[in-house]
């Protein structure tokens, strides 16, 4: 009489495959995967800000722009490196600046760096030892764009200026296809002497990198000009702005330390995601085949043909077919786009797939996701058979989603912090956030007892879940009275007052 | 053979008794009333031998077996409460549940096509039960009890909702499966049916039995009532307990008389021979089920 189960599974998973919502969001990820990199391009915005110099001195301007560029270049040159070190690509020039990992970039260095041709000429000498699969290196934007002083604002006075700024830092929004300026700094021709103040116009707070580029290089003007008062001679002068200490960055090369623990994590919290959304999807579109079949009066006709738990494990059969449809749709999406787009998304892929190569990890995965799916699509189903109505079914639903969805998003983000910590290892023991913390845990590494530990409290707890809410189930199919109270769904649990 | 079986069958809801102690049996192709009034464990009582609930005390056997989802191959039952799938079709709908029965798919197909064509539905076959009307869906509903071609085809309250047209179609299939050699039981508060259908009833009120057995055993439970038209009155002649004037015919006058418990319109008749009592008119009146029904369940009953 099992074939009465699967034939129950069938029904429900058929009748939710022909809804449309089933369709739409089984293909909305693989839209998203295809559309998603179109999109993302058109709608990238640039983060750069424009700043607008105001130096009637003509003499502050020139080496603020200087500065800006030169940070930029550090950041380029810092990139390039990590570049260099992922892609094994230092042997291409060993004696060069870029390969020279893990210290902070002096502006001798940034200076020789761009003397030598830049990001564009070491791009030339890695390609020539780059493996053919290489992504090509990626310039980081500018944080900064200094645009050009129009002559009515170069010379008007603070108070002129006062009037003139606002409108161009937030303009009009009739005004379209002006480009905002984001920051406008003035610079009194006698900042240096201490009497006059140097103004910035924003729109916002202004970043502390912009002060300390602004901070930085008026504070050497002003110190070159104190120390010529003295009598130090200029070149003396000069130089002693350029004593500054080496700094030696230690850090784990790319893809390993915390990075790594990151990368390992991301496929992980993504099953977890996977699980997450397509439960609820899933369970939301069998708690209304169920209410339909108890507000429909059908269930009679199907107890005469098929028992109880025939039906309810049916039901649940069917459910979870559908989210694991759901999910094989999503992956080979995402395996199609990987391939698609090998560059990129391969080689992010490839250090996240790691954690699938033990075996334990991957059936652990698999593990904690089907429990999860029977634990949460049993709740689901008990609540469809207590309501008359999808309204009734909201006020058991509401609650029990807020208890389960909530903390996700704090999981998640402890996980990525520390997926070890006390408060990530409590949750892996609270059998209705097990699943989700214990996937979200697995690719950066669960102590084997844990592991196993957890998973039989959740076998424990689940076992005991379909018991106590199979009772309910079972009495409510019939019952005449929908929304039963907490009391009557405990009377029902410990099996009385049912039939 | 027995299809049905019930004995000394008692439920308990918490403290409530809905059905108390009840017995009987239905034989292989008969067609069999289950009466009462509403709240009188008809309902309970089917619910018991499709083991959707399960007794409190007592024994049903069903075709020879216990209760079971081992039956449904032989069951037929249309609830009292009636609803199918909205988004699945007609056809669809038919087949699921003569698979759920045990059939296979290219049989339960093919016979929910003829089901269909019979009850003129064929062009709906693949229509959704949501576009068809309330009369249609009624149809195929009684197409999915069926199906199967139930060696016992249990009904609740199957008249209830249903158009004339389609109480006439579903008395004409209940007469078919009989003529089949299926075994019918129906429960149903609407006499009318019940006395064109059914070779033997029950009577239920409160969970209790009241009364088993054929449509005339049944009739006899009620004082013979007779239409006399007489010059004198009635009263008095042996077997008479009540003689009341209803009208007058040709200078007759007419009277309503009613026997006494057992007593024999025959006798009555051989009686008022012999003593010359002149009668323009003897007619007897035949009992309706809903008198008897009003008769042994009562009249609080009577008008459920």
């Amino acid at each position: 009489m099992n074939s009465a189960m699967f034939l129950v599974a069938a029904r429900e998973f058929r009748q939710i495959a022909a809804t449309r919502g089933f369709w739409i969001t089984l293909l909305i990820i693989p839209f998203a995967f295809a559309v998603g990199p179109v999109a993302g391009h058109l709608m990238q915005k640039s983060h750069t800000e424009k700043v607008m110099l105001i130096d009637p001195s003509r003499q502050a301007a020139a080496a603020v722009a200087d500065r800006i560029a030169l940070d930029h270049q550090r950041e380029v040159l810092q990139s390039l490196s990590r570049y260099s070190e992922s892609h094994d690509l230092d042997r291409a020039d060993p004696k060069a600046i870029w390969a020279n990992h893990d210290h902070y970039y002096s502006d001798y260095e940034v200076k020789a760096f761009v003397a030598a041709g830049g990001a564009k000429a070491a791009g030339r000498k890695m390609a020539r030892v780059a493996a053919p699969d290489t992504p090509p290196f990626q310039e980081p934007e500018a944080d900064y764009q200094i645009v050009p002083t129009p002559p009515v604002i170069a010379h008007s006075n603070p108070a002129e200026l006062d009037k003139i700024l606002p409108a161009l830092i937030n303009p009009p929004k009739k005004d379209h296809g002006a480009e905002p300026l984001d920051y406008a700094v003035y610079v009194p021709a006698d900042f240096a002497s201490g009497r006059a103040r140097v103004q910035i116009w924003s729109d916002g707070p202004v970043p502390g990198q912009l002060m300390g580029v602004l901070q930085d290089t008026l504070t050497r003007a002003m110190r070159l000009r104190f120390l010529e008062a003295q009598g130090v001679r200029p070149e003396m002068a000069d130089a002693a702005q350029l004593i500054a200490p080496m700094i030696e960055v230690n850090r784990p090369s790319p893809g390993k330390g915390h990075e790594q623990m990151i990368i390992r994590s991301i496929l992980p919290l993504l099953v977890s995601y996977l699980l997450l959304m397509s439960l609820m999807l899933s369970g939301s579109w069998m708690l209304q085949g169920t209410v339909e079949e108890r507000s429909n009066k059908l269930i009679e006709a199907v107890l005469a043909c098929v028992s109880p738990n025939q039906f309810m494990y049916g039901k649940l059969m069917g459910t979870i077919a559908v989210g694991l449809t759901m999910v094989a749709v999503w992956v080979v999406a995402a395996i199609v786009a990987a391939f698609a787009t090998q560059g990129m998304i391969a080689d992010f892929l490839r250090p996240a797939l790691e954690p699938l190569s033990h075996p334990s990890v991957a059936l652990a995965m698999i593990y904690y996701f089907l429990a999860g799916y029977l634990m949460i699509s049993m709740i689901f189903l008990t609540i469809g058979a207590m309501s008359d109505s999808f309204r009734d079914a909201q006020s058991y639903l509401s609650p029990v989603m807020l208890v389960i969805v909530m903390p996700y998003a704090i999981v998640a983000q402890a996980v990525l912090r520390d997926p070890n910590s006390l408060g990530v290892r409590i949750m892996s023991w609270i059998p209705i956030y097990t699943p989700f913390t214990m996937l979200a845990r697995l690719g950066a590494g669960v102590p084997m007892w844990e592991v196993v530990g957890c998973g039989a409290a959740l076998a424990a707890f689940v076992a005991v879940e379909v018991v106590l809410l199979g009772r309910v189930f079972r009495a409510s199919l019939l019952g005449a009275d929908s929304k039963p109270s907490l009391a009557r769904i405990g009377q029902l649990m410990r099996g009385r007052g049912a039939e | 053979m027995t299809a049905l079986l019930l004995d000394h069958v008692t439920k308990d809801f918490g403290e409530k008794r809905a059905v108390d102690d009840l017995s009987f049996a239905v034989c292989d192709g008969e067609v069999f009333g289950f009466l009462g009034g509403n709240g009188a464990g008809k309902t309970t009582s089917l619910r018991m031998v499709l083991d959707i609930i399960r007794p409190t005390s007592g024994r049903i056997e069903i075709l020879g077996r216990a209760p079971g989802r081992e039956n449904s191959a032989d069951l037929g039952f249309l609830p009292e409460e009636r609803g199918l799938y909205r988004t699945m079709t007609a056809l669809d709908t038919i087949t699921y549940f003569g698979r759920l029965k045990g059939m296979t798919r290219n049989d339960a197909r093919a016979q929910g096509k003829s089901l269909l064509d019979r009850f003129g539905l064929g062009s709906s076959a693949n229509t959704k039960i949501e576009k068809l009307s309330k009369g249609m869906a009624q149809k195929v509903q009684l197409a999915t009890a069926v199906v199967n071609a139930p060696r016992l085809l249990i009904l609740d309250e199957p008249f209830s909702g249903l158009d004339p047209v389609n109480q006439g179609l579903l008395e004409d299939e209940i007469k078919r499966l009989s003529r089949e050699g299926s075994t019918i039981v129906f429960s149903t508060h609407v006499m009318q049916h019940a006395e064109r259908l059914c070779d033997r009833l029950l009577l239920l009120a409160d969970g209790r039995k009241k009364f088993e057995g054929t449509q005339d055993e049944a009739r006899a439970t009620l004082p013979a009532r007779l239409t006399l038209a007489a010059r004198e009155t009635p009263v008095g002649l042996p077997g008479v307990a009540s003689a009341a004037e209803a009208g007058n015919q040709d200078g007759w006058t007419l009277w309503d008389v009613r026997l006494e418990p057992g007593g024999d319109p025959g006798d009555l008749l051989q009686a008022c021979t012999e003593r010359g009592f002149g009668l323009r008119k003897f007619e007897q009146s035949r009992p309706s089920l809903h008198d008897v029904f009003i008769h042994i369940v009562g009249d609080a009953e009577g008008r459920a």
